[in-house]
Order: structure tokens, then C-alpha cells, then sequence
């Protein structure tokens, strides 16, 4: 058995703020950072967009061709190391950049399609290094100088979670000490929000309702009809627990385990047998089974079809234990990051399993009978004696990817 | 004719930078002025003064020398009624 990679730093620039407690503290309540966008497209539209002060880390004449996308992940990124401790230690040809990223700097494409297509109009220059969609590891590697391995992982909704399973095996097999790993994804700009709602796949809610939009998205419940978009960055620091050790590094949970798994059968069609694999092999390196894990933060994007098929998942693995298992979808409250979706979660439930308090599921009515579990309907839920728990993420493209935490 | 003073509002405006800190004979590379942004700002001038800078002058390295490409260019090219 592989010895469990610490979480010695987190980093979030989230609808819900920057600061991970108050985050959680927010959720946990089942706060809404969901709100109504773009007024002047045809269809109602909601998102959870992030308010972000770009000054906070750049100069203006640093942000020249530096894209939302890439803004987001420095500052998460940042506050990851500072949250670390800002070691002082290290061997920078030693440290990681492990991203996320699903489509990379959406603004900068919209705004090179706005102005490239009127008589007249001229692209920015800069619109090929602002969008490309490994700018965001690029810029975090050069803002904390990261020597050794520099990668993006671009696989839809379990990017950011993939690329978290990838630095903790790079660091257990001893190719670097420290990885900075998470993912961001910016992409609310009226193109993007069009091709979504072309997919059929986002919320519908009732724009005359002052509550229609923070309630639109309500994962397992009978009345669900998709997710909403949400954008931000999550980024976590990994190290082996003896290094974090050594150093005296606060550790917030352990990465105990992970699975990664393919359906191998349709491009945006969830397959639970899928999703099973890949939660069995995340219980199998953990050296754990199921009974022993007690909090689920599901994909729950609030899909007709894919909340059941996550159910039908979870039922497989965990069997007659599927009642011991808390679950919740936190994507009621943030929205879905896609790219950053996997680790805005990890840190979401690496948080639940610090502090024993567990998210709500805000389904806002009856919860469909296919869907059946043991869901966290309550704002405030205590869970004191939680010590494992995962973090699912399945992507389009049949990727699937758990996250399995354990207490410190 | 000179630009100067125009580009040094155009900088300031853009990127933030007090015109009293970037003299005609500074170095924009060591006032933070990497290539990129060098690029992004030759493309605000041709916007701001409606005319087309050459490859050659992304190797400009002082505000004096842009502001005498600038000019030159700009007395080359006769100025539209609106400017």
C-alpha cells in the first residue's frame, strides 16, 4: 500500500470568496452564489461568477494577454502556498504545476470573434497566449518560479480532479516533493452560456422569480433539469507526509486514494459501471472499503440522467452499506467549474472531513426515487466521526475520476 | 509634432505606469515591458493614432525611439479629417 500524499495548502477563488473557512461556512449554510447573467440573451440564464480583484496580484501592465482564466489560477495558486506556509525549502526543479483547465481564456476568444468579425475590426494580438488552454499552469509555474513538471489536464468536468491524482502519484513515486494542483476554468461569456444552453444540459428556472436563479439547480430531486455554470479557481499543495512532517506543515487531510476509470461507450452519456471502476480503485489503493468512508460530494450536476446513473454507481460499490454514506452535491451553491469543478470540490471536502460538518444537498423539493440515498438535506450537518471521504468528477468524453480523502 | 506626450497618457491609461516615472530615454524592457507587452501596446498605438507600426519597431526599447517612430510614421501619412 502506497503511504497517503499530505494537503498541506489550499487555495480557492470561488463564488463563494477566497477564503476557504468562509467558503465552507457559506455552503454549509446552503447559500445561493448562483444569480441571473446576460439579460439580453434570448433564454434566461444563470451562472456563479467569481468577484475578483485582478490588482490583488497583477500590475496592469502584467495582465497584457493574461486571461480571467489565468488571473484565477495564480491568485488560488498563490493563496494555496501562502496557506502552506510559503515553504522555503525547496528545490524549485522539485515542485509541480498539476491544471486543470476544460476550454482555457474564453474572453479571449469571444473578444477576438467580436472584433475579428466587423468590417474594420482588428484581433488582439495576444489572443492566441491568453486563450490557450495551458496558460494558466504557465503563468502559476512563472509566478512561483516552478522548475520541474508544468502540466494541464484538459478532460472536461474531472480535469482539475485528474490533475490532482496525477500530482500525488508524481509525488509517490518520487519524481518531484511538492505539487501545486487544482485547476481554474472562466468561461461566462455569452458564446460559451449560448453553446451550453444548445446542449439542453443547463437549468431552466423562472426568471420572474427573485429566488428563480439562486434555486434553479437542484441535484437528485425529482424536479431537477441540469446545472447551472459556475466559474473560479481551487488549488491545493501536495507533499509527502514525511516532508510535510519534517517541516512542521499544518496538515489538512490526507489524499489517501484515487481512481481513474473510462466508460469507453458514449461521448457525454454517464455509464455507471464507469463510474463504479473507478470508485472501486480508489477504495482498492486507499486500502479501504466502503463502509469505512462516510461522505460522498457527488458530480451531481442535477442531469435527469446522470444523477441516476451516479446513484446506480454508488449502489454498485457500496451495496447494502449505501445508507451509511452521506452525500451531497455541492453544485446547487457554486455552480459547475467544469474544469475546476474537481478540485473547488476536493477542497470542499477536504474541508468537511477537517472541520466533521458536511454540505447540503439544496434539492428544494422532493428528491427523485431513483436517486435514492442517504443525502445531506440539512444545512448544518454535524458529522464528527467522518474519516474518509470522496470527491467524485465524470466528465464528457466518459473520463471518471474519485478523489479519497482521509483525516490527518 | 511629437508623440511623446500621447503615448506616455496611452501607457498610463493602460497600464498604470505615472508618466513622470517613464522618461523619453528609459528603458520600456526594464520598466517591466516584456516582448508580449510591448506587442499589446504597438497595437494600441496603431488603434489611438490610426496607423500601422512596422515588425522592426517591436525591437524599440526607449519611449524616445517610439515616439520618433510614432512621429514619422505619422507625418508620412496625411492625418483623416476626424483625427
Amino acid at each position: 500500500m502506497n503511504e497517503p500524499v499530505a494537503i498541506t495548502g489550499l487555495g480557492v477563488v470561488s463564488p463563494h470568496g477566497d477564503d476557504p473557512q468562509a467558503m465552507f461556512a457559506a455552503l454549509l449554510r446552503g447559500d445561493s452564489a448562483l444569480q441571473p447573467i446576460f439579460p439580453e440573451l434570448p433564454k434566461p440564464a444563470a451562472a456563479a461568477t467569481v468577484a475578483f480583484d485582478a490588482g490583488r496580484w497583477f500590475t496592469k501592465l502584467q495582465l497584457a494577454g493574461v486571461d480571467r482564466v489565468s488571473q484565477l489560477a495564480v491568485a488560488a495558486a498563490d493563496l494555496a502556498m501562502r496557506d502552506a506556509g510559503e515553504p522555503t525549502d525547496l528545490d524549485h526543479e522539485r515542485i509541480g504545476v498539476y491544471a486543470g483547465c476544460g476550454m482555457g481564456g474564453a474572453a479571449a476568444l469571444e473578444a477576438a470573434y467580436r472584433s475579428g468579425n466587423v468590417a474594420g475590426g482588428r484581433v488582439p494580438p495576444l489572443t492566441i497566449p491568453a486563450f490557450m488552454p495551458n496558460a494558466p499552469a504557465a503563468h502559476v509555474a512563472m509566478r512561483q518560479h516552478v522548475l520541474g513538471p508544468v502540466l494541464t489536464y484538459s478532460v472536461a468536468c474531472a480535469s482539475s480532479a485528474v490533475a490532482i491524482a496525477e500530482a500525488a502519484a508524481a509525488i509517490q513515486r518520487g519524481d518531484i516533493d511538492l505539487a501545486i494542483a487544482g485547476g481554474s476554468e472562466a468561461l461566462i461569456v455569452p458564446g460559451v452560456v449560448l453553446a451550453w444552453q444548445a446542449m439542453q444540459t443547463l437549468a431552466a428556472f423562472e426568471p420572474d422569480d427573485p429566488h428563480g436563479a439562486a434555486r434553479a439547480v437542484r441535484p437528485f430531486a425529482s424536479a431537477r433539469s441540469g446545472f447551472a455554470l459556475g466559474e473560479g479557481a481551487a488549488f491545493i499543495v501536495l507533499e509527502s507526509a514525511e516532508r510535510a512532517r519534517r517541516r512542521g506543515a499544518r496538515v489538512h487531510a490526507q489524499l489517501a486514494g484515487w481512481g481513474i476509470s473510462s466508460d469507453a461507450t458514449h461521448l457525454t452519456k454517464p455509464d455507471a459501471p464507469g463510474q463504479a471502476r473507478a470508485l472501486r480503485a480508489a477504495l482498492r489503493r486507499a486500502d479501504l472499503a466502503p463502509r469505512d468512508v462516510g461522505y460522498c460530494n457527488a458530480h451531481g450536476t442535477a442531469t435527469r440522467i446522470g444523477d441516476v446513473v451516479e446513484r446506480d454507481a454508488l449502489a454498485q460499490v457500496w451495496g447494502d452499506e449505501l445508507d451509511a454514506l452521506r452525500v451531497s452535491s455541492t453544485k446547487a451553491l457554486h455552480g459547475h467549474l467544469l474544469g475546476a469543478a474537481g478540485a473547488l470540490e476536493a477542497v470542499v471536502t477536504v474541508l468537511a472531513l477537517q472541520r466533521g460538518e458536511l454540505p447540503p444537498n439544496m434539492s428544494g423539493g422532493e428528491i427523485d426515487p431513483a436517486c435514492a440515498m442517504n443525502l445531506v438535506l440539512e444545512p448544518g450537518t454535524r458529522a464528527p466521526q467522518l474519516r474518509a471521504a470522496i470527491s467524485n468528477s465524470f466528465a464528457f468524453g466518459g473520463t471518471n475520476a474519485v478523489l479519497l480523502f482521509t483525516r490527518a | 509634432m511629437s508623440s511623446l506626450k500621447e503615448l506616455q497618457y496611452l501607457i498610463h491609461e493602460k497600464f498604470g505606469i505615472d508618466p513622470a516615472e517613464l522618461t523619453p530615454e528609459a528603458s520600456l524592457r526594464e520598466k517591466g515591458f516584456d516582448s508580449l507587452a510591448l506587442v499589446e501596446f504597438l497595437f494600441a498605438i496603431e488603434d489611438h493614432f490610426k496607423i500601422s507600426m512596422s515588425d522592426e519597431d517591436s525591437n524599440i526599447d526607449t519611449l524616445g525611439q517610439l515616439a520618433a517612430a510614432v512621429d514619422e510614421i505619422r507625418a508620412r501619412a496625411p492625418l483623416s479629417k476626424t483625427a
